[in-house]
């Protein structure tokens, strides 16, 4: 009985990562009390995304990113796969990049995260242009990523401790 | 190429196997070939989309609404203690404001009558009565690129898309989906909202069309209008979207001989919302897709 508890511990410390990233995908939209939060709230989704793939990619895979990424596109009434596809590419890209900035210093994470969340913006703002065929307005969505990128080391610290007490050495 | 192992000694998810490298890539491709079919689809078929949007929306909402109570607590929190402190400056307004209302309400009793009377002379036929469903609002969805807000109210409670969703002080916006138990709102502020409307003073008709900024604009405005700073502006009733005379914003003239409107109900901190049912056709929410409907029904009879 107790292997059949250890595993389900087991189990459910590696399925965090992915959990994590789904409330955080959720949280990003749920009405907060702070009044006009909803139009800059920073996508807390890509930063658990971001930090996953850097540090866990074993328990983080592009199937994960891509599920977070579509529940991300139906929460926000964005085209649907959008956001999916660009997650899958960020995904990719990190994982690619990763010995760069995961492991090192915590400003070179930041430093990091700041130009994937830039290059996210503009290819997030670009897609769903070309989708809508319309011109969105630029300035909100350079707030939410400056937004994102100057409050980054709040949510990266939580996934931080989330890591080290929950995964520990596994 | 995948080339690392995790920490621990027994639970290595990724060897460095040539297999496991192929099966890394083709897991890539393979959803982005998904991304794309899903963009596609919503291109083709957004009826199919549009219906998975809405279960997925209804699955996710009693997690929304679970998490927007704290919120909604902490928000309460914070309007007590606002109230406390105001609660002196709020009372003396409410005393002035009460006291201006009464010649109001005096004067409306009056106009009422006379109205009720002159319909009466023209045999008018009565507007259809409305009725509410009351939502609270659990999610503030759109981020940077749409105005949306999700609310708990569906098709279970007679929710129709299409209906009107108002706060006390104003229309902030439509319902555009409608899952069993909940729906989603497009904002008068959003990008591909587009209202008629009309400025109340001078009757000069309007499109209020949202850019995605507090602010609306006012699209095809006449150029002789006379309109100006603060007048009251509400929906027109053309286009069988809404019935006239919802309040909607104050006007305010912009750059360049522009309009913007700045909306009567607060939409940075909405709550709760009254969907408004207004008995108008289901039909009149997509003038066109009506048009073609009714053109198969005639060619059926």
């Amino acid at each position: 009985m107790d292997a059949v508890w250890q595993r389900l511990d087991l189990w459910l410390r590696l399925a965090m990562p992915f959990f994590v990233s789904l409330v955080m995908a959720l949280l990003s939209a749920v009405a907060w009390p702070l009044p006009y939060l909803g139009p800059v709230m920073p996508p807390l989704a890509f930063i658990a995304l971001f930090y996953w793939a850097a540090h866990r990619p074993d328990l983080f895979p592009v199937s994960a990113a891509f599920a977070i990424g579509l529940l991300h596109d139906i929460i926000n009434g964005l085209p649907m796969g959008a956001s999916a596809l660009l997650f899958t590419g960020a995904h990719q890209i990190v994982l690619r990049q990763r010995r760069f900035f995961a492991g090192h210093s915590f400003s070179l994470l930041w430093g990091g995260f700041t130009l994937a969340a830039l290059a996210m913006t503009v290819a997030q703002w670009t897609l769903v242009c070309f989708l809508r065929w319309q011109i969105v307005p630029l300035a909100p969505v350079l707030t939410q990523m400056v937004l994102a990128a100057i409050f980054f080391p709040l949510p990266c610290w939580i996934l931080y401790q989330l890591q080290r007490n929950v995964l520990g050495n596994i | 190429m995948l080339v690392h192992r995790s920490r621990s000694s027994g639970w290595s998810l990724t060897d460095v196997v040539p297999w496991r490298s192929v099966a890394h890539r083709f897991s890539y491709v393979l959803f982005i070939g998904l991304s794309l079919f899903f963009l596609i689809l919503s291109h083709a078929q957004p009826d199919i989309v549009t219906d998975i949007r809405e279960r997925a929306i209804d699955t996710l909402a009693p997690v929304l609404d679970a998490a927007s109570r704290p919120m909604a607590a902490i928000d309460n929190v914070g309007n007590f203690i606002r109230d406390t402190v105001y609660l002196r400056a709020d009372n003396a307004r409410l005393r002035a404001e009460n006291a201006h209302m009464a010649e109001w309400q005096n004067a409306v009793v009056a106009l009422e009558k006379e109205n009720r009377e002159l319909r009466g002379l023209l045999n008018f036929k009565p507007e259809p009565g409305f009725s509410y469903i009351s939502a609270r609002v659990i999610a503030d969805t759109g981020g940077a690129y749409s105005r949306g807000l999700i609310v708990t109210a569906g098709k279970v409670d007679g929710v129709r898309p299409g209906m009107a969703a108002m706060t006390g002080n104003g229309l902030i916006g439509r319902v555009v989906e409608v899952g069993d138990w909940s729906s989603r709102i497009l904002l008068i502020t959003d990008l591909n909202s587009r209202i008629p409307v009309a400025v109340a003073d001078t009757g000069d008709r309007a499109i209020l069309a949202g850019d995605n900024s507090p602010e609306p604009k006012l699209l095809f405005m006449p150029h002789d209008s006379v309109a100006q700073d603060g007048a009251r502006v509400v929906t027109s009733g053309h286009g069988g979207v809404f019935p006239p005379n919802l309040p909607v914003g104050i006007l305010r003239e912009g750059p360049h001989n522009s309009y913007l409107i700045t909306p009567s109900a607060d939409l940075g901190r909405v709550t709760y919302v009254r969907l408004v049912d207004f008995n108008l056709r289901g039909d009149a929410f997509n003038p066109v897709e009506a048009k073609i409907r009714a053109g198969h029904r005639n060619k059926k009879k």
